[in-house]
């Protein structure tokens, strides 16, 4: 039998042209947590941020929830964004909400390539998708490395 | 408004009936689809053996995925692997994808392990709860400073014995 299940949702909107909102969720058979956080795509810096925790360890932990805020300003555009991520949130704060706030930064340019490839079948049905995603990844290479 | 990427990972760990682990971890998304399946032995946690598989969309420069992972059969899941991982598997002409994925099915590893200690206090409330916790610490000093529950000024950290741990 499993005897230990971790799961993350991760999933990116594009509310207003400049900015993408994502919504993360990681759940195991310990923790369940949740983050939303908004980010200007221009430079990838983290514009607002929100958690919440719904199953913890121990009763410290949802003072982890104010210590979030220390993400706003912070760039997934600068070198080392995730280390220091999980020093500044997930040590001094949670590494839970660390980890989920990561995945959503390396889903940052998959999203936006994403959205793009998905603008560009509905204009060209028969667009070639592997050349497409490999134009891509040549014009941005910091994908290859999130 | 609907969503423009949903990405789903998941990870997973079955221990067989040899004692080794398997973990399996797996992502879907818009763009990729991507197995990895590690088989763990403890106590050592020596990782056997290590396979991927990237389907959809992946970037051609992650084409050698498949034998690129091999490189970490032989590796253990304990201290510096963050290191050792990225050493082998990222970098120029790595792939980061892998990266994330090893290290992931191994904190999973550890998560197994910590869970049984988890739920024997599950039913300890208040100042039991807070005293359990700090035994815990006691027992594993890593854990001090590497979150909020675990800095100087926690109610947990205050009268925390550490020659407890080594009696």
């Amino acid at each position: 039998m499993i005897t230990f299940n971790r799961s993350q949702l991760i999933e990116a909107e594009f509310p207003d042209g400049e900015s993408v909102r994502f919504r993360g969720v990681q759940k195991d058979h310990i923790y369940n947590m949740e983050i939303s956080m908004r980010v200007r795509i221009a430079d990838g810096q983290i514009l607002e941020i929100e958690g919440l925790m719904k199953r913890y360890t121990n009763p410290v932990c949802p003072a982890a929830v104010p210590l979030l805020q220390a993400a706003v300003g912070l760039s997934l555009r600068e070198e080392g964004w995730d280390r220091r991520l999980m020093r500044e949130i997930g040590r001094q704060g949670c590494e839970h909400f660390a980890e989920i706030i990561i995945e959503c930064g390396r889903c940052f340019d998959q999203a936006r390539l994403s959205r793009e490839l998905l603008e560009a079948l509905q204009r060209d049905p028969s667009l070639n998708q592997e050349r497409f995603v490999e134009t891509w990844a040549e014009e941005h290479p910091e994908i290859l490395t999130a | 408004m609907t969503t423009r990427f949903l990405r789903n990972k998941v990870v997973e760990v079955e221990p067989l009936s040899d004692g080794s682990l398997v973990v399996s971890w797996r992502l879907t998304d818009d763009l990729l689809k991507a197995e990895v399946e590690l088989k763990v032995r403890p106590p050592d946690l020596e990782i056997l053996s290590a396979e991927a598989k990237l389907e959809r969309l992946p970037f051609e420069a992650w084409s050698s995925a498949p034998d690129l992972i091999k490189k970490v059969e032989g590796v253990r899941v304990g201290p510096g692997l963050r290191k050792i991982v990225r050493g082998l598997l990222g970098g120029p002409g790595g792939c980061s994808l892998l990266v994330h994925a090893v290290l992931e099915a191994s904190n999973a590893v550890i998560l197994h392990f910590t869970r049984p200690g988890i739920q024997l206090g599950e039913k300890l409330e208040g100042e039991e709860l807070i005293a359990a916790t700090r035994a815990m610490v006691a027992n594993s000093p890593r854990l001090i400073r590497s979150c909020v529950a675990f800095q100087d000024d926690s109610p947990i950290m205050q009268g925390l014995d550490l020659s407890e741990g080594r009696r």
